[in-house]
Order: C-alpha cells, then sequence, then structure tokens
C-alpha cells in the first residue's frame, strides 16, 4: 500500500475486528456446544461418520432390546423346561412325583396293588409337562414355533397336537405299487383296483408264504382258505410279493388280506399331509435380528447365520412323530400309551407277560425320550447363555460406538477454552489498538 | 529590460490569494466527506501563469517573470485499473456469498449435525431407524401394539419428509422473490446511471467535472459488478459543435466460457441509453441448429426461432413460448430517460456523375443561352482615335490596342470588343467567334427572346468613324433544366438487427447517395451463464439440478449443468429417496398368496373377515361370476358388503354385482333390478345398501361370508401413497408421500408373510417373514437412479447405498459444496478487501495528507496577502514618498 489513508485505516481497522469478533463467537460456540463441529459444512467427513457410528448406535440400541426379549422369553421358556426336567427325572425318580419313578415302579411293582394311582399319576405328570409347554411369556406362547398367538399344544380324546396337528403323525406303511404311489385294492372282490381308494397297512405283518397258502390249498381243501389279494378275477393271479411286502411278479410271498389291517384313501392322505404339516413345523423358524448382521442374499432371502431363531418349537423337546416299531417318540403319547396298558389290568392282578414286555419297552422309551429332552434341555440352556453373552457383547457395543463418536464430535475442552480465551485475548487486543488508532492524527497537534 | 507593470504584482498576489483559497476550500471539502460513502477525494490543478506577449525591441537584459499562480481545475483521483480489478472481484465476492448464503439456508433444513435426541441423531436420519426399530419390534413380536408403532414411524416418517420438502419449496419460493427483488435493484441502479450519466454530460458542457455525480456513478456501478460481472469503458464522443464529452459504457464482462456466445458482451449502459433487465414468463423456443454465421437465408440454421407449427421463424413473437423455467434474462433495448431507443446511423456519400443523374434518374440537364453579334464593317478612323468600349478608353495606332487596319477586320475587331466587353454584364461571358461577338448565358435555364441582352455597345469618345454590329444570327434560347427524379428513401430490414436507408441528397448544386447504415439496439435473451455474480448464483440456486439436469439441458443450454448443485437438486434429491424408499416398501407389502413351499396357492376358501386377517386384498381378487360362493359383494365406499345366501326371489343373479364393480357400474345394475333411485354417489351407495339388504345383504354378515378366491391371490397393499387419501403410489414425492388411506384406516397393514401353511390349517401368527425383508430392507445397499425421477437425466447413479447413507450423501455433498463455497468467497474476499483498500489508498481522504494540506494552503494564502502588503508599500513609497529631494 503506497498510501495509508484515515478511511482506508479505518476501514481495515474495522473488518479486523469484526474477524476478530468473530472468532471470539466462534470459539465460544464451541466451548459452549461442546462439539469439533455444528454442521456437514464445517467438517464434512467426520459428519458422515459419526452420522454412520450413530445409527450403529442406534441400531444396537434396537437390537439391545429385541435380544433382551428374546432373552427373557427363553429364561421364562428354560425356567419351564427345569419344572418339566424335575417330572421327567430319570435319575432320582419319585413315584407319584415323576414320570420314570412312577413307570418304573409300576413295572416293578409285583401285586399291582397302586397300579390304577399309578396310572392317574402318569396322566397327571404328563398333562402338567404339557400344561407347562403352553406357557406365555407375555402375550406369546412360548413353545408354540411361530405361532406365538395360538396354545401350542392341545388334547383331544386323549390325543396331543401340535398346533392342531398330531404329534405323532407319520406317513403310513402301505402297500405301493408301480411309481411308488399306494396300491389301491376293491376289499369286497380281493383285487387290486386301478382306482381303489383302500389301501392295505403295514402288508409285512399280512403276508403269506406261496407255499404256506399251497399247503392250506391243497392239504385241506375243506379249511377256508385265506383270501389273498388278486391281480385280476379272471385267470385270478395273485398278487405276489417280496418279503418286504413289496409286489413282485417272482416274490414268494401272498398278501393275506383276512389278516391284512386297511385304511381308506381319505385316512392316508390326511396321515401323510399331517407327516408333512409336522416336518415343516419342526424346521420353522422365526429369524430375528439380534445383532449378527441380519442380512438377505443376492436372492431376496435372508441369511439364517445372520439371524437369530427365536421360535422354541415344543416338539423338540418332548418328540414326535413314531419309531420304528410304530410307537410314538412323544413322550405325552407314550405316557398314554402306558396309562393305557397300565388301564388293562385291574389292582393287584399281574401283567400279562405281553403287557409288561410292552410296558417295558415303553419305561425304556420313555427314558429314551426324556434323556433326548434332557439333550434339548441343555442345548437350550447353551442357547440362552448365547443370548445373555450377546446381549452384553450389544451393551459392550453401544458404549463403544457412544466413545467413538462422541470421540468424534465432543471437543477436548482444554483445547477449546485455550482457543476461547486466545480469542478473547486477540479481540481485547484489537479493541485496544483501535483507541489508538482512532485518536491519533496531526489535527490532534494542530494549535 | 522588459517593462515591468506598475500594478502586475497585485495581480501576481491576487492569484495566490485565489489559489490558496480554492485549496483551502478543496481542503475543507475533503475532511467534510472523509466518512461519505465512495467519495473521491480531491485536489485543485494549479499552474503556474506567465503571460505571453514579447517585447517590442529584444533586449539582453529581459528576465520575464511570471504572473503568479493559476488553478484551471479541480479533479479527483482513481485508478482507473483498481476500479476494473475490484468490480471483476467484487462480482466473484457476489456470487459466492449469494451461492453460499443459498446453500447455508439448505444446510439449515437439511444438515441434522447436532440436532435430534443425544445430541445429535439427527431427525430423518433417526426416523428412519425408528421405523427400522418399530419393524425390528414387530419382527420378534408381532402385536397390535407393535403393528401401530410400525404405522406411526412411518407416518412421522412421511411427515419428516413432507417438512423437509415444504421448508426447501419455501426456500425456493423465498430464493425466487429475492430473485424478483435483485431484478428491480440491478434496473435501479442502470436507471441510476444512465441518469447520472445525461447529469454527468450535462455539467460537463457546462464546464463542471461533476465530480461527486461521479462519485455515486462509481458508486453505483460498484453495486452493479455484485450482482453481475461488468466491463466499463470511457470514450469521448461528439457533443457538437466540436465539444468531446465523456461517454461511459457498460457492458456484461464475457463471463459465458461458450467463445461461441456473444450474448454476454450486451451492452447495459451506453452513454445517455441504458437497457433494463427482466425474467420474462415465457420464452421462445429456441431453434438447436441456429447457426449465426450461416448465409443462406432460407436455411433451417438460419433460424432463431421454433414456431408452434413446427416451421421457423426470427421473430420472437411468432415463436411457440415456453415456460422459463431456467429464469432465463432478458434485457430490453436501450432508452433513453425520455423513453427515446438508441440509434446508430453511419451514412456513406457518393457523388452521382451526370451521366448516372441522366441515365438512372431521368434528369435533363439545363443548356445556356448564347448570342452572337456580328461586327459589320468599321470605317473611318484615324490613328491617335479613342474609342471606349466597356467604359475603356482604346487608342487606336500603331501603338494603341488596335491598328487603324484591323479595325476594319471584324474578327479582329470582334476579339477587341469581346474582350473588353467581358465582365462588364451580369450574367453572361463575352468571347470572340469568328466575327462574331457571343454573349454566353453562365446560368441554365430558359431564356427567352425579350430578355435577350442589348447587344454590345461602345462609346465614340474622339472617335468619328462607324462601327456596326449587326443582330445576332443564331440566337439560341435554351431550355429549362429538369432535377433528377430520386425514389422515396428506401429502408431494408438486414435481418441482423440493422436496416438500411437509402436516400438522395443535393448539397452546392451536387447531388449524392446517401447509404446509412441505422443499427437498433436489440432485445437480448441472455445465455444460462453470461452473467456473473450475485444475480447468477441466485439463479443457479433457483436451477441447477446437478445429476439430475437433463441431456437437454446439457447439450443445449449449459454442459456443465451436472456439477452444479441447487435447490432443485436436494429437492430432487430428497423425493428420489422418499420415492425409492416408497417404492420399495410398497413392493414388499405387495405379493400373492403362498403355499408352505413357496408355490402360488390355487385357491382358498375361507371368511372374509379371516381371508382380511391373512392380508388378502379382496379389491384386487379377479373373481367374477359366482367366485364368491353363493354371496355377491359390492366394494362401494371401501367397506365390504355381502350375503350368506340368496334370498328367495332375488334378482341378484340378474344384477351380477361383482367385487370389482365400481360403485356406479354396482350401482347400473342395481337400478336396473329394482333399487331405489339415485343421483350422487353417496345416494347412489345407499340405494345399493338398501338394496342389498332388502335382499338379505348387509355388513353383520359380509365379514362372515365365506368365500374361495382364485390365483393369484393378491395381497397386501401400499404402505405409502402420494396422498393420505388414497393409495395411488404414482408419483410419489418428498413433499406428498404419506401413509396410504388403506393403511391408515387399517384396510392394509403391514404383511408379515405372504406363505398361507396348508390351506391355512396350520396357523402361523409370529412368523414374520416378510417384516424380515423390510427390516433388512433398512440396510440394503440400493442404487438411486436420477432417470427414475427425471427420465431425461443426464445422472445414472446419484448414490449407492442404504436410506440412511443416502441422506447422509446428500448432506455430505451440501456439505462440500459450502465448504468450498466458503473457501472461493474467502479467498475473493481478501482479495476485494485489497483491492478496496488500495482503492481508499489513491482515492481515499487522509485527515494527515489534508491536514498538511489546510496548513500549506493557510500559509499560501497568508503569504500572498503579506506579498500584496509588500507591493502595496513599495507602490506607496514610489507614489507618495519618491521625489522629495530637494523640497
Amino acid at each position: 500500500m503506497i498510501r495509508a489513508t484515515t478511511g482506508g485505516v479505518l476501514k481495515s481497522y474495522r473488518r479486523n475486528l469484526m474477524n476478530s469478533f468473530i472468532n471470539v463467537n466462534k470459539s465460544r460456540d464451541t466451548v459452549l456446544s461442546q462439539r469439533n463441529f455444528n454442521s456437514y459444512a464445517e467438517d464434512p467427513v467426520s459428519a458422515a461418520r459419526a452420522f454412520k457410528l450413530r445409527k450403529a448406535r442406534m441400531t444396537v440400541e434396537s437390537q439391545y432390546a429385541v435380544c433382551n426379549d428374546v432373552h427373557r422369553k427363553f429364561q421364562t421358556g428354560w425356567n419351564s423346561l427345569e419344572s418339566i426336567n424335575k417330572l421327567i427325572d430319570t435319575e432320582n425318580g419319585e413315584p407319584m412325583k415323576t414320570l420314570s419313578g412312577t413307570s418304573l415302579t409300576m413295572l416293578n411293582d409285583p401285586t399291582g396293588d397302586a397300579r390304577e394311582q399309578l396310572t392317574k399319576a402318569l396322566d397327571q405328570i404328563s398333562q402338567t409337562i404339557i400344561q407347562n409347554l403352553n406357557q406365555k411369556y407375555g402375550e406369546n406362547f412360548i413353545f408354540s414355533g411361530a405361532d406365538g398367538h395360538n396354545v401350542p399344544f392341545e388334547i383331544k380324546n386323549d390325543k396331543l397336537y401340535y398346533r392342531g396337528v398330531p404329534v405323532d403323525a407319520a406317513v403310513p406303511t402301505v402297500v405301493k405299487g408301480a411309481g411308488g404311489a399306494p396300491m389301491g385294492i376293491d376289499p369286497a372282490t380281493g383285487l387290486v383296483a386301478a382306482n381303489g381308494t383302500t389301501y392295505v397297512k403295514d402288508p409285512s405283518s399280512a403276508l403269506i408264504k406261496r407255499s404256506d397258502f399251497d399247503d392250506i390249498v391243497i392239504n385241506d381243501p375243506t379249511a377256508t382258505q385265506p383270501q389273498i389279494l388278486k391281480k385280476n378275477a379272471v385267470p385270478g393271479d395273485p398278487q405276489r410279493f417280496n418279503e418286504k411286502g413289496e409286489p413282485d411278479d417272482n416274490g414268494d410271498y401272498y398278501l393275506n388280506l383276512d389278516e391284512a389291517e386297511t385304511m381308506t384313501q381319505e385316512e392316508y392322505e390326511t396321515a401323510v399331509t399331517d407327516a408333512k404339516k409336522l416336518k415343516y413345523l419342526m424346521n420353522e423358524k422365526q429369524l430375528v435380528d439380534i445383532g449378527l448382521g441380519f442380512q438377505e442374499n443376492e436372492n431376496g432371502k435372508l441369511i439364517e447365520s445372520s439371524a437369530y431363531n427365536a421360535a422354541l418349537n415344543g416338539l423338540t423337546f418332548i418328540g414326535y412323530g413314531l419309531d420304528s416299531d410304530g410307537d410314538p417318540k412323544n413322550i405325552y403319547s407314550l405316557v398314554q400309551k402306558m396309562k393305557e396298558i397300565g388301564s388293562r389290568v385291574k389292582d393287584g392282578q399281574d401283567w400279562t407277560k405281553a403287557d409288561y414286555d410292552e410296558f417295558d419297552a415303553l419305561v425304556k422309551k420313555l427314558e429314551k425320550a426324556s434323556s433326548e429332552f434332557k439333550t434339548e434341555f441343555t442345548n437350550m440352556g447353551a442357547g440362552t447363555q448365547k443370548l445373555e453373552n450377546n446381549v452384553e457383547l450389544l451393551e459392550d457395543n453401544f458404549y463403544n460406538l457412544q466413545e467413538q463418536y462422541s470421540d468424534i464430535e465432543d471437543v477436548d475442552m482444554a483445547d477449546a477454552i485455550t482457543s476461547f480465551i486466545w480469542a478473547q485475548y486477540c479481540y481485547n487486543a484489537a479493541l485496544k489498538v483501535g483507541n489508538s488508532v482512532l485518536s491519533e492524527s496531526l489535527m490532534d497537534y494542530l494549535k | 529590460m522588459g517593462m515591468i507593470g506598475t500594478f502586475d504584482a497585485f495581480t501576481t498576489a491576487r492569484l495566490g490569494i485565489y489559489a490558496a483559497q480554492h485549496g483551502l476550500r478543496v481542503t475543507g471539502n475533503n475532511i467534510s466527506n472523509i466518512n461519505t460513502a465512495g467519495y473521491t477525494r480531491q485536489r485543485i490543478d494549479q499552474v503556474s501563469l506567465k503571460t505571453g506577449a514579447s517585447d517590442m525591441y529584444r533586449s539582453v537584459y529581459d528576465n520575464h517573470v511570471g504572473n503568479g499562480a493559476l488553478v484551471t481545475g479541480i479533479n479527483q483521483i482513481r485508478d482507473p485499473y483498481l476500479d476494473i480489478r475490484y468490480r471483476n472481484t467484487s462480482s466473484d465476492v457476489g456470487y459466492y456469498d449469494t451461492m453460499l448464503d443459498g446453500l447455508q439456508q439448505i444446510a439449515s433444513i437439511l444438515d441434522e449435525v447436532g440436532k435430534g435426541e443425544n445430541d445429535g441423531d439427527g431427525l430423518l436420519y433417526a426416523q428412519l431407524l425408528e421405523l427400522s426399530d418399530a419393524l425390528r419390534q414387530l419382527d420378534e413380536n408381532p402385536n397390535k401394539d407393535n403393528d401401530n408403532l410400525t404405522r406411526a414411524s412411518a407416518e412421522a416418517l412421511a411427515a419428516l419428509f413432507n417438512t423437509y420438502a415444504g421448508k426447501l419449496e419455501t426456500l425456493r419460493k423465498n430464493t425466487e422473490e429475492g430473485f424478483q427483488k435483485d431484478i428491480v435493484s440491478v434496473n435501479e441502479i442502470l436507471t441510476n446511471i444512465r441518469d447520472l450519466n445525461e447529469s454527468i454530460r450535462d455539467n460537463e458542457l457546462q464546464g463542471d467535472n461533476a465530480l461527486e455525480l461521479r462519485d455515486e456513478r462509481n458508486r453505483q456501478i460498484d453495486k452493479l459488478s455484485e450482482y453481475m460481472h461488468i466491463r466499463v469503458e470511457y470514450t469521448m464522443e461528439d457533443a457538437g459543435a466540436g465539444k468531446q464529452v465523456e461517454k461511459l459504457t457498460i457492458r456484461l464482462g464475457n463471463s459465458n466460457p461458450d467463445p461461441a456466445v456473444t450474448t454476454d458482451s450486451s451492452v447495459l449502459i451506453d452513454g445517455l441509453f441504458g437497457t433494463q433487465v427482466s425474467v420474462p414468463k415465457t420464452l421462445p423456443k429456441t431453434n438447436p441448429a441456429y447457426d449465426p454465421n450461416e448465409t443462406n437465408q432460407a436455411a433451417v440454421e438460419a433460424f432463431r426461432y421454433i414456431k408452434p407449427d413446427g416451421g421457423f421463424t426470427n421473430d420472437p413473437a411468432e415463436a411457440e413460448q415456453l415456460d422459463n423455467d431456467n429464469y432465463i434474462l432478458h434485457l430490453s433495448k436501450l432508452y433513453d430517460r425520455r423513453g427515446r431507443e438508441w440509434e446508430g446511423r453511419t451514412p456513406t456519400y457518393q457523388q452521382l456523375t451526370d451521366a448516372e443523374l441522366v441515365k438512372d434518374y431521368g434528369m435533363v440537364l439545363g443548356q445556356k443561352a448564347v448570342f452572337k453579334f456580328d461586327v459589320g464593317a468599321a470605317t473611318g478612323w484615324n490613328e491617335g482615335d479613342v474609342i471606349r468600349i466597356g467604359g475603356k478608353d482604346i487608342t487606336i495606332g500603331a501603338n494603341g490596342d488596335i491598328t487603324v487596319a484591323d479595325m476594319a477586320d471584324p474578327a479582329k475587331l470582334a476579339a477587341l470588343v469581346a474582350k473588353n466587353l467581358n465582365g462588364t454584364i451580369d450574367g453572361y461571358t463575352i468571347t470572340a467567334d469568328g466575327g462574331s461577338v457571343v454573349y454566353t448565358a453562365t446560368k441554365s435555364g430558359l431564356v427567352d427572346a425579350a430578355d435577350k441582352p442589348a447587344g454590345p455597345t461602345f462609346d465614340p469618345g474622339t472617335a468619328t468613324g462607324n462601327i456596326t454590329f449587326n443582330e445576332g444570327t443564331t440566337p439560341f434560347f435554351g431550355v429549362d433544366a429538369v432535377p433528377p427524379k430520386f425514389p422515396d428513401p428506401v429502408t431494408t430490414d438486414n435481418g441482423d438487427g440493422t436496416q438500411t436507408i437509402v436516400s438522395f441528397m443535393q448539397s452546392a448544386g451536387k447531388y449524392y447517395k446517401v447509404t446509412t447504415q441505422v443499427e437498433h439496439t436489440s432485445e437480448v435473451t441472455l445465455d444460462d451463464n453470461d452473467i456473473h455474480g450475485s444475480l447468477q448464483a441466485t439463479r443457479e440456486l433457483l436451477t441447477e439440478a446437478g445429476s439430475f439436469a437433463t441431456k437437454d439441458t446439457v447439450a443445449n443450454v449449459d454442459e456443465n449443468a451436472a456439477k452444479k448443485r441447487g435447490i432443485p437438486y436436494y429437492q430432487k434429491t430428497l423425493d428420489l429417496l422418499a420415492q425409492k424408499f416408497a417404492k420399495e416398501y410398497n413392493k414388499l407389502n405387495e405379493g400373492v398368496m403362498l403355499d408352505q413351499d413357496g408355490n402360488e396357492v390355487e385357491s382358498i376358501t375361507g371368511t372374509v373377515e379371516d381371508l382380511k386377517n391373512l392380508g388378502v386384498r379382496l379389491d384386487q381378487a379377479a373373481n367374477t361370476d359366482g367366485g364368491f360362493g353363493d354371496g355377491y359383494y359390492v366394494k362401494a365406499d371401501g367397506t365390504y358388503m355381502g350375503t350368506t345366501a340368496h334370498y328367495p326371489n332375488c334378482n341378484l343373479d340378474a344384477a351380477q354385482i361383482k367385487l370389482t364393480d365400481t360403485v356406479d357400474e354396482a350401482y347400473a345394475k342395481a337400478a336396473a333390478n329394482g333399487a331405489a333411485a339415485a343421483t350422487t354417489r353417496e345416494e347412489k351407495i345407499a340405494a345399493l345398501k338398501a338394496f342389498m339388504s332388502q335382499h338379505g345383504v348387509n355388513n353383520d354378515n359380509a365379514e362372515k361370508e365365506t368365500i374361495t378366491l382364485d390365483k393369484p391371490i393378491q395381497m397386501g397393499g401400499p404402505l405409502f401413497s402420494n396422498r393420505n387419501d388414497g393409495d395411488d403410489t404414482t408419483g410419489i414425492t418428498a413433499s406428498n408421500i404419506s401413509v396410504s388411506h388403506s393403511w391408515s384406516i387399517g384396510n392394509v397393514r403391514v404383511v408379515p408373510k405372504f406363505e398361507v401353511l396348508f390351506n391355512g390349517d396350520i396357523d402361523h401368527s409370529t412368523q414374520n417373514k416378510n417384516v424380515g425383508h423390510m427390516l433388512s430392507m433398512i440396510e440394503k445397499s440400493l442404487v438411486y437412479d436420477p432417470r427414475d425421477l427425471v427420465p431425461d437425466a443426464v445422472g445414472t447413479k446419484l448414490f449407492e447405498g442404504c436410506f440412511n447413507d443416502m441422506l447422509s450423501d446428500a448432506c455430505t455433498v451440501q456439505g462440500n459444496d459450502q465448504r468450498v463455497q466458503n473457501i472461493k468467497l474467502n479467498t475473493s474476499y481478501t482479495s476485494l478487501i485489497d483491492l478496496d483498500t488500495s482503492r481508499e489508498g489513491v482515492s481515499g481522504v487522509d485527515l494527515n495528507d489534508e491536514t498538511m494540506n489546510m496548513m500549506q494552503y493557510q500559509k499560501a494564502y497568508s503569504a500572498a496577502c503579506r506579498l500584496m502588503t509588500a507591493i502595496d508599500e513599495a507602490i506607496d513609497r514610489l507614489i507618495n514618498n519618491t521625489g522629495l529631494a530637494g523640497r
């Protein structure tokens, strides 16, 4: 500047004073707001990062609520299962109080004096187990899988239903024809019927060896001949089977319709559907977001490992379906079957051997089912613990995230106050300088 | 030694007093105006006076002394180069300042830093997450509370979108109003400058430099430079009578980066004329093929505009008018304060030859009259005789002008007469032609015989002889000259705003063809980037849409449009986010019923109530006749009416009222079967209800009716629509996004799942697969394509990420823009301050300076006065006290 004029100096001073004042205000705002930045424009990168962290915190907060809720549900469920566990205690089972104690007492009771009471006790314990499985957490049933609004277990005619499906549902073994479809028969004519609506159940128990059949027919023509399944009326070719009960033109067996148990097509299809339903229910999941990633794949399908299955299926614990012997695997159904055997013999009478053996087998199966219950119960305990850990992890995450964005957003107060004091100092200095700028000129020295 | 005037020194002293007094006045004026905005310090122009007369006789001892000081004028001290730089920078500051201000206002709406709960969770940002929180709760525990919570959260989100969009629209409108006010201010400034030009010119003609008016004009120009980039030129122009005055011209400052554009140097002020800026509501549709250099007038490229019928024209009034969405500025013609339009005329003169005049313009040239007088015999002359011809004495003889012998020769005598007569008779040139004296008229025109001049006369003087003059033998009387017949002036429009006028004029007996080029200022529609400064910044805030700019805009308006972001960009970004959000969630909430294996359910049977609870959309059912079992349903006012069975003798079969019928259609069928007459919609619904009720149909049993639906069985419905009293999902934007009417009244709910297990035999009341999809949607990375909102948008991918990140990205873009503008503003503002300080250094008043001047002029004044006293005393000595010796 070649020439400094009064106006120029004043203008310059005014602008500098304004800058100084702006700086003071800015520093003061920083101290008061305690924030490093108050807009994206001040620090776009940090602002975007802080929002991302806040988003993560809010998500964690939400996941924490869900996880906590699921955890409580599992804890409540675990408490119910613990009660059931006591009822099926296989180690120290007391009679009348536990399933194992009661059933073993029945089995080992030589006189059968208390058989009726014990049978009733068995029934009541099994009912209690079901009641426990119908527990609610909040407004939802705990063990109803993905149908928390409806009672999961229902007993109708001593049969247990899970969400309307018989727990003992299984695909019946029937004679299959070509293509694997059930072979229809006409019970009236004893012929294979293409559109027959009657199926033969469990054919292996109704097979008769061709030689035995021939013996009867040849050796004792007067005896009543067993009615065997025939292919056609004329010439009346019998339908041959192999030893597995499968149609086989070279087989050595015929099917004795007199001993064969049959079922209608409708009954068969209902049983198949029930089995299918049961299978579906056993695989059903209710996946929730508890902070495991919760992400879908490219096809829009949730990646299961990124979510948590919050559904608790009661059947997982008490079993379902039939075993290879055709006996139920479900604890309640087993007890009902035991109850039925127990009811056959009055107090004080001995078991028949067949009843005893059957009861004994059922007791073993009950023990097995109880053992499986315990396994699942333990698994659930681990699951509950996992949820508890996750709750804690989410809590830690929450605080960590808070700390992280706080590091970005919040000012270092020592630094902020120092900056403010420095700005204030500069402003004061500017004011002081201003006083001298305004007072001095040659005019002041004129006499 | 030169002469010394006794009282000369008084004049010297007096001039000194004058000069000092002027200096004091100017100093006083400077001090008084030290705080006047825009004041430029003044100073006097003072020269040393010396009279120029020289002495009659030069002497080596001559000493010439000056005659004192003379104030020749008062001027200002300005640096024009500083002014140019200041004004260039001022337009930069204006641009960045306005842009920054606009961005700050956008930030005040969108920027959520420090807002919301937990000292900065944001509002819209947090609401998106709150919805995900509600969905998470719904996913985990589906009950009515969580369902309502989700809807409430969605309503709050929609309301926030609406609020933000509303605020952005208000900002846009306010900015538009501000723009209109800026236009008014610019026009006021332009008017002021034009009027000041006239005042300055008038003052200048009066000999006054009008310095204060120039200050004011400079101040106005400075103000104008904030609004737009300008170029200021000072030239001299002829004010008549040989007087030159200063002329100020202001043009736009060539801001357009496109070198082909010339409108960016349009004249705003031309001396006494000025333009006015406006923003027309409509603009003529321009011809994209227009080429100003096209020489073929018939070519498509020669036309600026396109007419409504697709034809081409150069007349903007004939062109198709398009809305001026781009806020293109328009400059009027240049007018002076009296409303007269500026016109520039450049004449060229071409003198016409006689041949051209005769041939082309039918001129008949006038001929001169010729009279001949024959000289007859001259006899009787003697040597020494004197004859007088034309007042001159002629002596005849050997030493005279003619010999006696020659007197007898007519040719020689005629030559003598002609020689001496020529010049003595007005209007005729007199020559000799053989033996004749020829009178030739000097003017064209008709000469009547009566007006024939008299023949030559002579005074015999002392002569005694005779000279005979006969009448002229070949008198010629001449004809009138006929002037050329010129056509009326012809004005030709050159098509480029100029005209050519061809006219004719006569001056000093000569004829000229005058070709005048006439220039008018034309109205100018400015190009997109012709101005710079705050006005352009406001325009860009109002119009720039960044990636949402159309290809047409980039191709024909501004090739950099895709990089510029104003309010529309942020509006559209928010719209795109809202649209995408609504679209994705609506899509997730609509589908067809699936079975447990994921296959489409062929048909389902259930009560209306149960199906509705499953989320089935009955109004979308494709069933027709009998599709509802024995009952018929009609959608009237959003509710369903139905029947359980045919009522005896009921004619509903004939009526065939279907679920998909509109009220009008259903009523038409019912009316044909005996329903009461009705006109309005409400009456028709009432009549329909009465008709159905009459046939056993009522609302009570409608919900219990068992119906069978065939595939496709539509489920769910839109969660978001473009208004809350309907379900229309088209054109959803941030300003209109709403929770759909159906969702708000419960006819549609968040579909928890589309699967129905084993025809509904198995319930799965807490299964929420679809809610899971919705939940994961919050985090899903989506592509935001501007073309979804603006089909012809130049951008293809605005952002890829989840909803929150998209919002955050918009804010980051805004923050970066603001940051960049802030840096640019600081840089240019610092330059402006430096330049202003420099200008102050040159033009500002400094008290020290002025105090020094004051002291200096005061001393000079005192000294001049002292000089006068000294001279007075000296002369007094000379006059009163000299020559007393010896008394």
